[in-house]
């Protein structure tokens, strides 16, 4: 790496002025997101955290006192265990089969290859339609007596047995995000200069080699990115468990997700206050694996 | 490239203005606005309900009717708009949220409003506006309602003896037969929804209620259901490639399926080459039926609430209900008010069917616990007795 | 990491190799065109049964039986299509706009300028990741409704000017690209604006073309706030998903139509994609580091 040569070393005031020009940048240039993001996140989020002390209505605050009785209900709740664990096994499942069918795709689609423009479209048709019309065409495909099951000769409802339920659910998002999870790691791989291909290539370094030790590495900040955004993404899971228990979690609370419990008890049960409760349960839940993440893959980034 | 993304820029920043001077707009003050919301049931329904309320603006020239439809989560879009104290000024209310809805303080109570119009209820089935009523207190008028009836497919049945069963030894017999003549290739006789909403008629039938689940006749109903399907003669809709045991009866997968007003317009669209009869539901001890309806209500925080109530009034009584009813898509909830031909099956349920939602302000979140459990006990997975005992406390809250 | 001149490395002679390399790359065209025909199947489904009756577009497979293009008059007559593209497009363009810009600065600041409480700000910016929609839409959608945005567009664009996703996005890429370029801005004296409106925007393309296509395709599918926003009294506001949620019955779907509007509101985010996607080029890095 060039090293920037250095001018002689300026008196102390004009240094310190130099940092504090640059911290009035940096502020100014996130001033605006960090509003937005006061103003739709964390206000919000505090006032959840204050009505799950309470019992809350839709109108407001309801008789009684304050306290953590919303915490105690939800955590000792056996349908809000059962939707972590669905949700540990969906997240588990679902985002290193994203990631490796999404870093597949860009690395194919990467080489010049014949017909490239089609299959860059091809590959990313199933991330354009919205997730209600793809999981509508998945339902009627994955019948019981669907295309697939036509195909493979069984007669499993897939997206209705509580058995198969998450999985199949682990198995068209992972489908459906692959095209999107394709394009971040294509914009990543654009931003490793082909030097370092051509120093592997006169190494006569074979393919998966040059894969693993070079390119593997140099993607770490986006394989940062897609852990944490789709991670997050994937512990929120409500769409298409919606679409496909029909809103109730079922059969047999098979489709429960955390959210999916916190949207029925506000909007089913107009207890706000404890879907407030699960909300922040869910919020440490969620913090605490970030930051896990954070502090493992995502060392060694800052500037 | 730059520079084209600069004049972009100054664009979208003009465009961004301009957009948030854009506002709705505003009528004339000698009309009152007076804004009516649903959800939409189907194209036929919507385009009959605005005709409805356009006769309505023609005969009162001091009233504009805003009537737009919600397509999506109703329920959601609603609670957002009562928090906000922002609502639609008469909106339907599914009598399964009813009674939460009114103990959450959102419904405006009618009573006054019928005392001073000398409005006259007595002409509604009782059972429909009880499932409004909370105590003494009226929070809504049923503007239409069906139960549940028998829709039996012509050809099948008559490959079994062509005679429809009344009970519930005849239902079994008749499956039985079509069973061992596999009428439906491959499908079941009979499609049973996994779903309190259709299993409940039953528990009414032999002689039980939602108030004592707990009961020998709850049981035995359950029993009876679930076991229609370890027979093999009955079994649910996932399991014969359908979303609904419309479908399935549609798609010729399933012989027997109870379901009601509404599967009419959709066999009519989607499968109109099926032939199938509407026959009474069957009964056991006793006739057992449940009346799905719906409410017009009025909202707390309406800033009309006069004109709303000429509106709502107005819809639910004899003018708006005769034409509403008009098409066959609704049955009537008035008994002034004549259903159109064909419709005997469901009206003969009148006096068996019990409003479904029975005004309980604890109901749609016992109903999720209902069918989880229902699911379970299907599967073989929880036994009926802890399932009754599951439903008995969640009604209680 | 050295600078080094491209030096095209001679390949030695092995007998055989030639036609194992064609086999090698035949069966490899082969697996990605399988899986290409899978992952547009559902789409050809789509369009297919955009051209079916309604009774029959119940049926599984791929020709219409008869062919008609009555869902096609339907949605264009109607439904007020037309509108709802006319709404989408103004949103998708005027959020994807102000998500660019805004999404760009921050994440430039994240990434390269040192400010006190950066790496805590950063965190609350992962932090707005965490909560989901459901547990905010009532607090949001009082505020907004005290503020008078409820009946217009100017609510939505204001809750979507910018999210974490693209920010913390630009600051990965960002960080990607070597300090060489920025200190050699700042010994020609250029400001932070000037470094990243000449310097650090020209090399992150690719990353601001992704930025395009999944901002607008996230806002042109967007079903759940324009629903809770403009879904009751406001139908002139409608977008395309709402449109499409209009062909969503309880007991009677509208297969046909319901396809055709799909095929109608795929088609811009195609075209999108098309335009865009041709920036991912390598090299465009490397490029400028040699010049």
């Amino acid at each position: 790496m060039a090293t920037a040569s250095q001018a002689a070393p300026a008196p102390r005031s004009s240094m310190l002025g130099a940092r504090l020009r640059e911290a009035g940048w940096g502020y100014g240039f996130v001033a605006v997101p960090i509003v937005v993001f006061g103003l739709f996140f964390v206000y919000p989020f505090g006032y959840a955290i204050y009505i799950s002390f309470f019992h809350w209505g839709i109108l407001g605050k309801q008789a009684g006192a304050a306290g953590t009785f919303n915490y105690h209900a939800v955590l000792h709740d056996r349908v809000f265990h059962i939707a972590l664990k669905n949700i540990a096994e969906y997240t588990i499942g679902v985002v290193p089969l994203e990631m490796a069918l999404g870093l597949s795709l860009a690395l194919v689609i990467n080489q010049k290859i014949h017909g490239r423009n089609f299959f860059r479209s091809a590959f990313y048709f199933p991330s354009i339609a919205s997730s209600v019309a793809i999981t509508t065409i998945m339902l009627y495909i994955f019948n019981s007596d669907g295309l697939f099951n036509h195909i493979i000769g069984s007669h499993t409802p897939w997206f209705q047995s509580a058995g198969t339920a998450i999985w199949s659910l682990v198995g068209l998002n992972a489908w459906t995000t692959s095209g999107t999870v394709m394009i971040y790691y294509l914009a990543g791989l654009q931003a490793i200069s082909t030097d370092v291909y051509e120093a592997a290539a006169l190494d006569n370094t074979g393919a998966w080699r040059t894969f693993w030790k070079i390119t593997f590495p140099l993607l770490r900040p986006a394989h940062f990115f897609v852990l944490v955004v789709f991670g997050i993404g994937a512990l929120k899971l409500f769409d298409q468990a919606f679409i496909v228990g029909g809103g109730s979690g079922g059969p047999n609370n098979a489709t429960q997700t955390p959210v999916l419990y916190i949207y029925r008890d506000a909007f089913s049960n107009f207890d706000f206050g404890k879907a407030a409760a699960a909300g922040v349960v869910l919020f440490v839940i969620i913090f605490t694996l970030t930051l896990v993440q954070r502090l493992t893959v995502g060392r060694q980034e800052a500037a | 490239m730059r520079k084209r993304l600069g004049v972009v820029l100054g664009l979208l920043i003009a465009v961004v203005l301009l957009a948030a001077t854009a506002q709705a707009g505003t009528r004339g003050s000698k009309v009152t606005t007076v804004t009516l919301s649903g959800w939409s049931s189907g194209p036929d329904e919507d385009a009959l309900l605005q005709q409805v309320v356009n006769n309505f603006n023609k005969s009162h020239p001091s009233i504009h009717v805003d009537y737009s439809v919600i397509n999506g989560d109703y329920g959601t879009a609603m609670t957002a708009r009562f928090a906000a104290h922002n609502p639609p000024d008469v909106f339907y209310v599914d009598s399964s949220v009813a009674g939460s809805w009114a103990q959450q303080g959102v419904l405006q109570p009618l009573n006054g409003y019928i005392k001073s119009s000398k409005y006259d209820t007595s002409k509604f089935f009782p059972s429909l506006l009880g499932a409004f009523t909370v105590g003494k207190t009226i929070y809504g008028f049923p503007k239409d309602w069906s139960p549940l009836a028998m829709e039996i497919n012509k050809g099948m049945l008559g490959q079994a003896g062509g005679r429809a069963p009344t009970n519930w030894a005849s239902l079994q017999k008749v499956a039985q037969t079509m069973a061992s003549k596999d009428v439906t290739h491959g499908g079941k006789p009979i499609c049973l929804s996994p779903d309190w909403a259709r299993m409940l008629a039953f528990v009414y039938q032999a002689g039980g209620s939602l108030s004592n689940i707990t009961s020998p006749a709850a049981a035995a109903a359950v029993n009876f259901y679930v076991g229609l399907m370890n027979k093999g003669l009955a079994t649910t809709p996932d399991k014969l490639g359908s979303g609904w045991c419309g479908e399935a009866l549609g798609k010729g997968k399933a012989a027997i399926i109870f379901e009601g007003n509404w599967v009419l317009p959709y066999m009519k669209s989607t499968y109109p080459n099926v032939q199938y009869g509407v026959f009474p539901m069957v009964k056991d001890k006793t006739g057992g039926n449940l009346a799905f309806t719906v409410s017009y209500s009025l909202a707390k925080d309406s800033k009309n609430k006069q004109a709303a109530w000429t509106l709502l009034s107005w819809l639910a009584g004899k003018q708006g209900m005769t034409q509403w009813v008009s098409k066959g898509l609704a049955l009537p909830s008035r008994s002034d008010v004549k259903a159109i031909g064909g419709r005997q099956a469901f009206l003969s349920a009148a006096p068996f069917a019990h409003g479904w939602g029975f005004g309980n302000p604890h109901f749609s979140a016992a109903y999720t616990v209902m069918n989880n459990d229902l699911t379970a006990v299907i599967a073989g997975s929880k036994s009926v007795a802890s399932m009754l005992s599951d439903v008995a406390s969640a009604l209680k809250g | 990491m050295t600078l080094q001149t491209s030096v095209a490395a001679a390949e030695p002679f092995i007998p055989g190799r030639a036609r194992s390399a064609i086999a090698r790359k035949a069966f490899f065209y082969v697996v990605i065109l399988a899986v290409a025909a899978v992952f547009f199947i559902p789409f050809l489904w789509t369009l297919a049964t955009s051209f079916k009756t309604i009774p029959d577009s119940v049926n599984v497979h791929l020709i219409p039986h008869p062919w008609t293009s009555s869902a096609w008059r339907a949605i264009w007559t109607q439904y007020d299509f037309k509108l709802y593209i006319k709404n989408s497009l103004f949103l998708a363009v005027v959020v994807t706009g102000c998500n660019l810009v805004l999404s760009g600065l921050g994440g430039y600041a994240f990434a390269r300028l040192k400010f006190p409480g950066r790496e805590l700000l950063f965190l609350l910016v992962l932090g707005t990741l965490m909560v989901p929609d459901q547990l905010r839409l009532i607090p949001v959608f009082v505020m907004l409704t005290n503020w008078h945005l409820i009946g217009s567009f100017s609510g939505y664009i204001l809750i979507n000017l910018v999210t974490a996703t693209n920010l913390f996005f630009m600051r990965q890429y960002f960080l990607t690209i070597p300090k060489d370029f920025e200190e050699a801005a700042k010994l020609d004296g250029a400001g932070p604006i000037k470094t990243f409106w000449k310097i650090m925007l020209p090399l992150a393309l690719p990353a601001i073309s992704a930025l395009v296509i999944l901002q607008f395709q996230g806002t042109w599918n967007d079903f759940f706030w324009p629903l809770i926003l403009f879904g009751q009294g406001s139908p002139h506001l409608y977008t395309v998903q709402l449109g499409l949620a209009e062909l969503n019955f309880t007991y009677s779907t509208l297969w046909p139509q319901i396809c055709a509007g799909s095929v109608i509101a795929i088609l811009p985010i195609l075209v999108v994609f098309l335009a865009f996607q041709r920036y991912f080029i390598s090299g465009v890095v490397s490029a400028g580091v040699k010049g």
